[in-house]
């Protein structure tokens, strides 16, 4: 078990979580996406910690888990905007939102 | 890594990298949901096998206790009233364009990740974080990210609860 494969192994659930955000239309599944990228990213925090010198420096740990507290403020705040805005046009849709559009 | 080695870490990695793809390219969105929580329990499982368990059930507590439960209530609320018929699940640059976009990034990250210098480590002793150690370094060093986490979870949370009340008309 090198680093480099434990880097890899987030790398492509970043892509997983980019090819979500990138081209699903429900704006929950692009949510989920952006939450598979920040899992990636704790992964990287978590794994370099595990690979460091002086591992009682916690800053990766730290880091984590700040990461996993505001991805779940960001969650529910997303989620709540995807909730209003689904009782205003009725979709939840990203295509249907653009009443912005020029 | 102790337990079974490296298995330990290798099989819940590929649960996870499993269930994150099924995640992605799952039409039905209850089932996209449910493979998303397989994949944060790997996860979590990923980092107790690392050594870093209080990070581990931290994830396990908040990202499948709490943020799983969120997007499945948000997926509940957010039926659709009529029958939607074929509804394509992939809008912008469709399923090509997305999986290109993945595999560009994931070319350039994988670039970067065996030609650096920086990710040639040897694997060291194992690593332990006491939760002791843990909340030591949170009130003593960290403790302005602390708070400051804890007002930003509070203004978060009270904000989403305003955001979705229902309008009193």
């Amino acid at each position: 078990m090198t680093l480099q494969i434990l880097l890899a192994i987030s790398a492509v659930l970043f892509a997983f979580g980019l090819a979500a955000v990138l081209s699903r239309s429900n704006a929950i599944m692009v949510l989920i996406g952006i939450e598979l990228m920040l899992g990636a990213a704790n992964l990287n925090f978590i794994a370099f910690w595990r690979f460091s010198e002086n591992p009682s420096d916690l800053a990766g740990i730290l880091f984590a888990i700040f990461s996993i507290a505001v991805a779940a403020a960001e969650a529910a705040v997303g989620l709540a905007i995807i909730i209003l805005v689904h009782r205003r046009i009725k979709s939840v849709e990203v295509d249907d939102a653009s009443s912005l559009k020029g | 890594m102790k337990f079974l080695g490296d298995w330990f870490v290798v099989l819940p990695a590929a649960v996870l990298l499993l269930a994150a793809g099924a995640s992605v390219v799952m039409r039905n969105l209850i089932h996209a949901a449910l493979c998303l929580t397989l994949s944060f329990i790997a996860l979590g499982i990923v980092f107790i096998a690392l050594g870093a368990e209080f990070v581990g059930l931290v994830q396990l507590l908040v990202y499948v206790g709490a943020v799983a439960m969120v997007i499945v209530f948000a997926i509940l609320l957010t039926r659709p009233d009529r029958l939607e018929k074929s509804r394509t699940p992939f809008s912008g640059f469709g399923p090509a364009g997305g999986a290109a976009a993945g595999l560009v990034a994931l070319v350039v990250l994988l670039g970067f990740i065996f030609s650096s210098p920086l990710a040639k480590k040897p694997l060291p002793a194992p690593a332990s974080a006491p939760a002791a150690a843990i909340g030591e370094a949170l009130m003593a060093d960290h403790v302005v990210a602390l708070i400051a986490i804890g007002v930003l979870l509070t203004a978060a949370l009270i904000g989403a609860a305003v955001i979705a009340m229902e309008d009193k008309a």
